[in-house]
């Protein structure tokens, strides 16, 4: 499969313009620090004594505060959402680029840690020039109190020292327990270790206090490499002597040393104010209770869930954050909205698959097994639903469908959530909006995940029928459990059995009839469904086509 | 926090951990700093704690998604039996190991994280979590049904041959009921 130029530009070219900016920014800022410590004048006796481990450690520093500045902002989620939702803002462009603000929070966090181990080294390296090259010239610019003192104790007793060491912890902790597998197993530890980002901030912004590094201040009086008269140095004598002479350079004074103010505190305290004022806004948002209007089971696993809750506004593509107390205090769960609040109907609404302990508990208190006394009587009595607290709505990559001309939506199983919030807003009012077409693909393992939203399915068919535009709306169900045979009886589901194929989908096929009825076009591609099918389809958006039509892929990941 | 697998946390952990008990120790004998030999331990340390852990457990509940390559490494651990399987042994063990790293500046850091990898590992062995090896499965082939291996002996019932001479002669004459239903209602 070629890669066409045109495609891979559209699809990849705003995430690696992103990545080169940001590497070319780390290597400039590490080639500047390295270019003051190794050339200044400021620091020329303090390298003499440290020599490379004290421009790289200064550099590596220089990069560590750029990156601890920029990981706070990818995770400011409000702030990402409202930039997402104000089209004055942002282009199509730039909301493509806020999809990928995780990974861009990944890189620096890798970053961090990268330079973190650069740090530390050539720190270690400066600790052990400073014990063995003490210096009796200049006793200010000595971190050491006698010349072979142990370096384990010069990092124990001075701030910088014991910061380092904590910092290196929890940094260690953090990363560790933000791998893959412990993320998707066990995400609280990850949560919870993460969280303890404020300690390591506070800790960063006290790390330069006690001032190990010093630089020379009265550079004019006392030029670097000068002799004073009555100073032996019996090494460089002869050759500082006749320089000397020749260039005519005098110690008026003694070198004076300054350690350097703190100044990482500049860097992180912005971004850090920003993200706890987030939180606390995320806080006060969601400390509304919200009331729960109906809880219905579906089949395959699934329930429906329909809130109330004062003043919240939402987009199809967006989701929530929810809390309940009655499982676990601290738990929160993402789940996409699939209805929308409107100005007819104020209630929103989630699906849930029961997979984890959380939904598995939720569900039972939301839905309470039927006692065996009650089985003949019905269920009369008022039912007490627990106490539910919501957070966001937050912005989604699946709000775009309705930016381009022509969209394809690709769901599998509980992915066609995001979607179901679009096509019910395509059913209250289809005409108002950009999207001229709209495909849509939803792949399930068994036929009856189909009847989660058949009756919207088929309501947006009929609507669609009834006002003369049948092409609008494209739909292809695949079911690809081929074992057993499957069948949807019901007549009014009739729009649905007649476009249900068995088997997987292939997607190359898909995207060449697509390609071939709207050439030179712009396709937006919404995936959200399992890595294999995203994978496919990302390499297919990226290959050349010959209709001339550009796929753009954007994809909703539930991870 | 009931269901938290601590486990697999402290695997992780110590696994990074060796890895850089390792790397201390290499920089220790190669820079020949003082207490060099310490840095040496260190490296057979580091490297045999990466050994015991590469192997990932399998879950008590979930799908279990094995590190790359790792069968060989089950194979070796598991044949240690209870040693390996009981998390407190590897608690102890771990705690055990990582002392004299404390001595030296570069080993001091591979130290800690092992240190904390032992106490999430007795976290573990209290909450009676134990080390299963992840094994390929033999899939189970469908037992045959019995019924393939008995051919019927008989052809299918058909009507006697007067009714079937009568069947190309007269049509609604020749009809009949069948007597067994073939559909699976």
């Amino acid at each position: 499969m070629a890669v066409s130029v045109r495609s891979w530009v559209a699809n990849e070219g705003g995430k690696h313009l992103v990545l080169m900016l940001w590497l070319g920014a780390n290597t400039w800022l590490f080639l500047r620090t390295y270019l003051l410590y190794s050339t200044g004048q400021q620091y020329h006796y303090l390298y003499k004594m440290l020599g490379l481990g004290l421009c790289i450690s200064r550099a590596s520093a220089s990069v560590l505060n750029l990156n601890c500045c920029l990981v706070l902002l990818p995770m400011c989620r409000s702030l990402l959402t409202f930039i997402r939702g104000t089209h004055t803002v942002s282009s199509r462009k730039t909301r493509r680029l806020l999809d990928k603000s995780k990974s861009f929070h990944v890189a620096c966090g890798v970053a961090i840690c990268l330079f973190s181990a650069v740090h530390v080294s050539a720190h270690l390296v400066n600790v052990v020039n400073f014990s063995l090259s003490y210096s009796d010239d200049f006793p200010a610019l000595n971190l050491a109190r006698y010349r072979g003192e142990d370096p384990k104790w010069i990092i124990l007793s001075t701030i910088p020292g014991v910061t380092g060491v904590l910092l290196v912890l929890i940094l260690l902790l953090m990363f560790i327990s933000s791998s893959y597998c412990i993320r998707v197993s066990n995400y609280e530890i990850f949560w919870y270790t993460h969280n303890l980002f404020i300690v390591f901030y506070t800790i960063l912004m006290v790390h330069m206090v006690g001032g190990a590094l010093k630089y020379q201040t009265n550079l004019k009086a006392h030029p670097p490499g000068c002799l004073r008269t009555n100073q032996s140095n019996s090494k460089l004598q002869d050759e500082d002597l006749v320089q000397a002479e020749d260039d005519d350079i005098r110690c008026r004074e003694d070198a004076h040393f300054e350690p350097h103010y703190p100044q990482t505190w500049l860097w992180v305290s912005g971004p850090l104010c920003l993200y706890c004022v987030e939180r606390l806004y995320r806080y006060i948002r969601s400390s509304d209770p919200v009331t729960i209007v109906t809880a219905i089971r579906h089949p395959c696993n699934v329930v429906e869930l329909r809130m109330l809750k004062k003043d919240f506004k939402a987009r199809p593509g967006q989701y929530i954050v929810l809390n309940c107390p009655g499982v676990s205090s601290f738990e929160n769960h993402p789940f996409t909205l699939t209805k929308c609040p409107t100005a007819n109907k104020e209630t929103f609404g989630i699906h849930l698959r029961v997979v984890g302990d959380w939904t598995d508990r939720f569900t039972q208190l939301l839905l309470p097994p039927p006692r065996a006394d009650m089985e003949i009587l019905p269920m009369v009595q008022q039912r007490r639903y627990p106490k539910v607290f919501v957070d966001g709505p937050f912005g989604g990559p699946s709000e775009d469908v309705f930016n381009y001309d022509v969209s394809l939506c690709v769901a599998g199983g509980i992915g066609v959530t995001p979607f179901a919030c679009v096509l019910q807003a395509l059913l209250d009012g289809w005409r108002g909006f950009r999207l001229q077409r709209l495909y849509f693909v939803w792949v399930c393992k068994e036929i009856q995940s189909f009847y989660w939203f058949a009756e919207l399915l088929c309501a947006l068919h009929k609507k669609l029928w009834q006002e003369n535009r049948p092409d609008y709306f494209n739909l292809k169900l695949y079911v690809s459990c081929t074992e057993s045979l499957q069948r949807m009886s019901e007549e009014r589901y009739r729009p649905l059995s007649s476009r249900l194929l068995v088997g997987r989908p292939k997607w190359k096929m898909i995207l060449d009839e697509i390609g071939k009825s709207n050439k030179n076009r712009r396709v937006g591609v919404f995936c959200c469904g399992p890595k294999s099918i995203s994978k496919t389809l990302h390499r297919l958006c990226n290959s050349t086509r010959s209709s001339g039509t550009v796929f753009e892929f954007n994809k909703e990941s539930f991870s | 926090m009931g269901k938290i697998e601590w486990a697999m946390w402290a695997n992780e952990q110590a696994l990074a951990s060796g890895l850089i008990l390792l790397a201390g120790g290499i920089v220790g004998v190669a820079g020949q700093f003082r207490g060099w030999e310490f840095a040496a331990y260190a490296v057979a340390a580091g490297v045999f704690v990466c050994l015991l852990e590469y192997p990932r457990s399998k879950r008590a509940k979930g799908t279990s998604v094995e590190r790359s390559g790792q069968y060989c490494f089950t194979v070796c651990v598991k044949a240690f039996g209870p040693l390996t399987r009981n998390y407190y042994v590897r608690a102890f063990l771990h705690a055990a190991i990582c002392v004299p790293g404390g001595f030296m500046l570069a080993t001091v850091l591979g130290c800690v994280c092992l240190g904390i990898a032992s106490l999430i590992y007795l976290a573990a062995a209290i909450r009676g979590e134990h080390w299963e090896p992840i094994l390929p499965r033999k899939d189970v082939r469908k037992p045959v049904a019995e019924s393939i291996k008995n051919p019927p002996q008989n052809p299918p019932p058909r009507p006697p041959p007067e009714t079937r001479r009568k069947q190309a002669k007269d049509l609604e004459g020749a009809a009949y009921d069948n007597p067994s239903s073939v559909t699976d209602d």
